[in-house]
C-alpha cells in the first residue's frame, strides 16, 4: 500500500540536555521509590540496631574499640545491604515489572543516564536512612575517631557498591528482591566467608577491610589495603553500571 | 502545532519488511510487510492478533526476530535520535505514581529535549482537554483521564509519527469524538498516525485505510471497501426491496454471477424483499433495474449488506 509522500511537520526539539534529563529521571526515581512504607521499614531496622547497641552498652558500659568495631562490621554487612536492596532493586525493577519503563525508554536518551540516575537515587535515599542509625549505634559503643571514620567510609563504600549491584539486579532479574536476599544471605553470608578467593568477590570483605585498616582491629577475611578496599568496589560498581546500561538498552520493554 | 511546506522524503514514514516475532513456541507476528505514510491508518484485529506486538516492534521496544522495521528511514531500536520524532500511547495502564498530569507530560517533554517543556506540557494537556493545574496524582484518575494523559505525553514532542494502542479505551462518547477528530487533524497535518483497535465502529471513524491483522499475519491492507471488492470467495450480499419479490427473485436467479437468492418476508410496515448473493456486485447493480422492468416490479431499495468493515473483518479473520 503506498500513500502520497509529503513532509510531516518538523519536530521542534533539540537533543535533550544530559544534565536536565539526569535531574528529571533522578527526581522521578527518588520520589517513586522513597515511599513511606519503605522508609519506615528501613527506619525500623535502624531503630533495632540502635536498641541493640543500647542493650550491648548496658551489659558492658566500658567503651571498647573491639566491641565497637565488631558491631559496626556486623551492621555494615547486614542492615546496609538489606536497606540498599529494598530501594535499589525497585528503582528500575519496578518500572520494568509494571511496564511504565516505556515512558523513559522510548526517548532519545541513552540508557546509561537512567542507570546512573537510578544508582545516584539509591545512594541518596539509602545513605541517610541507614548510615545515620549505624553511626549512632556505633557511637553508643565507642566514640573513638578511628571507629567513626572507618564506619562512615566503610558505610559509604558499602552503600555505593551495593547500590550498583542491586540497581543492576533490578534490571537483570524479575523479582530482584528474593534474588538479592539470596545473594546477601547465601553468597555473602556463607560462601564468601569460606576462603580468601571467594572473599574477593564479596562486597563485605572490602567494607570490613576499610573498618579493619582504620581501627587496626582484626576482622576475618578483611585483608585488603585501605586503597584497594575503597577503589576496587567503586571500579566494580562502575563496570556493573556499564553492564546494566547495555542490558537495559537491549531489553524487551513492556 | 506548526506545519512546514512539503518536502519529499526518500521513503515511507513507516516501512515493515518480512517482520516476524515469536516468544518461545508462540508466533506472535508472522512475516508482515507493509509501508504507510502521512494520514491515519487503522491497525485492526481481534484480541491476541499481534497488534500490540507489531506496535512495540515499530517503536523499537522489542526487536523483530526476523525482518526489518524502518521509521523515517532508520531502525528505531538502535537510532536514539528518531525517538524524538515518535510518539506512542502504549497499552499498559501503569504510570508514574508520584506525578500529576502536568509533571508526567512535562517529564516526557524534558526527556525529548523540548525547548520549553512547561509550555509544551500545557499545550498537550489542553489538546486532550485536561487541566494542567490539577494537583491529583495520575494514579487517582479515572481510566479515561489516564488515557488522555497518555495521549498528551505522546504529543508533547510534536511527533511526526504516532503509534496509538487502543487509545480510546475508557473514554466517554464525547471524549472519543474529540480524540478521533484530533487524530484526524494530526493525520491531515502530514503526520503518520497508526491507531490500533479491535472496535470496528471506532476504526470506521478513523477513515477507510486499514491494516487487518489476524493470528499474527497481515490479512489485508488498504481501503476496506476496496478490500471487500477483491474478496471473490465471499459473494456480496445485496438486499432489494420490491413490490413483487417472488417474480423478481425468479428473474434474478438466472443472472450471471448470482449464486443464491432468498426471499425476505414483509415485516411490519416494511415491504418484503429479495436478498441476492452475487460474485460481481458491480454488474448486479447495473442490471437490477432492467430485471425489475422485465417483471414489472417497482424497485424501492438496493442495499449492500456486507460492504462494511465488520463484514470485511469477519471474512478476513475467518480465513
Amino acid at each position: 500500500m503506498t500513500t502520497p509522500n509529503f513532509a510531516p511537520p518538523a519536530a521542534p526539539t533539540s537533543p535533550p540536555k544530559p544534565m536536565a534529563v539526569f535531574r528529571a529521571v533522578y527526581g522521578l526515581l527518588l520520589r517513586s521509590v522513597a515511599t513511606r512504607g519503605r522508609i519506615a521499614g528501613i527506619g525500623a531496622l535502624g531503630a533495632i540496631a540502635v536498641l541493640t547497641a543500647v542493650a550491648k552498652h548496658s551489659g558492658n558500659p566500658y567503651h571498647s574499640l573491639d566491641t565497637g568495631t565488631s558491631f559496626a562490621s556486623f551492621l555494615l554487612i547486614s542492615i546496609v545491604p538489606v536497606a540498599v536492596l529494598v530501594f535499589g532493586a525497585a528503582m528500575l525493577g519496578d518500572l520494568i515489572d509494571d511496564g511504565s519503563l516505556v515512558y523513559l525508554w522510548l526517548r532519545p536518551v541513552p540508557t546509561w543516564i537512567h542507570v546512573v540516575a537510578a544508582w545516584a537515587a539509591t545512594v541518596s535515599i539509602t545513605a541517610p536512612v541507614v548510615l545515620i542509625p549505624v553511626m549512632l549505634s556505633t557511637a553508643i559503643l565507642d566514640t573513638s575517631s578511628e571507629l567513626m571514620i572507618g564506619t562512615l567510609v566503610g558505610g559509604l563504600v558499602a552503600v555505593a557498591a551495593y547500590s550498583g549491584l542491586f540497581v543492576v539486579g533490578g534490571i537483570r532479574f524479575r523479582r530482584a528482591l528474593p534474588w538479592g536476599l539470596a545473594y546477601i544471605m547465601i553468597w555473602e553470608g556463607f560462601i564468601a566467608t569460606a576462603g580468601k578467593s571467594a572473599a574477593k568477590l564479596a562486597v563485605r570483605s572490602y567494607v570490613s577491610s576499610v573498618l579493619a585498616r582504620e581501627t587496626g582491629i582484626h576482622i576475618k577475611l578483611a585483608n585488603f589495603t585501605l586503597a584497594s578496599a575503597i577503589i576496587v568496589p567503586l571500579v566494580a560498581t562502575a563496570v556493573l553500571l556499564v553492564y546494566g546500561s547495555r542490558r537495559l538498552a537491549k531489553s524487551d520493554v513492556a | 502545532m506548526t506545519t512546514t511546506g512539503p518536502v519529499l522524503p526518500p521513503e515511507p514514514m513507516v516501512a515493515v519488511d518480512g517482520v516476524s516475532k515469536w516468544f518461545g513456541d508462540v508466533v506472535a507476528v508472522s512475516d508482515v510487510t507493509f509501508s504507510i505514510g502521512p494520514g491515519v491508518t487503522a491497525l485492526l484485529g481481534p484480541n491476541g492478533a499481534g497488534k500490540s506486538t507489531l506496535l512495540r516492534m515499530l517503536c523499537g521496544l522489542t526487536p523483530p526476530a526476523r525482518g526489518e522495521v524502518r521509521i523515517l528511514g532508520v531502525d528505531p531500536r538502535t537510532n536514539l535520535a528518531v525517538r524524538s520524532r515518535i510518539g506512542i500511547v502504549p497499552q499498559q495502564e501503569a504510570m508514574f505514581e508520584a506525578l500529576d498530569a502536568f509533571g508526567f507530560v512535562r517529564l516526557a517533554g524534558i526527556l525529548h529535549g523540548v525547548a520549553d517543556p512547561d509550555a509544551a506540557a500545557r499545550g498537550a494537556l489542553g489538546l486532550v482537554e485536561l487541566d494542567p493545574d490539577e494537583p491529583r496524582k495520575v494514579t487517582t484518575y479515572s481510566k479515561g483521564m489516564k488515557q488522555r494523559v497518555k495521549v498528551a505525553q505522546a504529543l508533547v514532542n510534536d511527533p511526526e509519527v504516532l503509534f496509538l494502542d487502543e487509545p480510546l479505551t475508557g473514554l466517554d462518547p464525547r471524549q472519543r469524538n474529540h480524540l478521533i477528530d484530533l487524530f484526524a487533524r494530526l493525520g491531515a497535518q502530514g503526520r503518520c498516525v497508526l491507531v490500533s483497535s479491535h472496535v470496528l465502529d471506532e476504526v470506521e471513524r478513523f477513515g477507510s485505510r486499514v491494516l487487518v491483522v489476524a493470528q499474527g499475519r497481515l490479512a489485508a491492507t488498504g481501503d476496506f471497501r476496496a478490500i471487500r471488492d477483491l474478496m471473490d470467495d465471499h459473494p456480496h450480499r445485496i438486499r432489494v426491496r420490491t413490490d413483487r419479490p417472488r417474480a423478481l427473485a425468479v428473474e434474478l436467479v438466472a443472472k450471471p454471477g448470482v449464486t443464491a437468492v432468498e426471499l425476505e418476508p414483509p415485516s411490519g410496515t416494511r415491504a418484503g424483499g429479495v436478498v441476492v448473493e452475487t460474485t460481481d456486485a458491480g454488474a448486479f447493480r447495473r442490471s437490477v433495474a432492467r430485471s425489475a422492468c422485465t417483471v414489472h416490479a417497482a424497485l424501492w431499495e438496493v442495499t449492500p449488506l456486507d460492504d462494511d468493515l465488520d463484514s470485511v473483518f469477519r471474512y478476513l479473520v475467518q480465513q
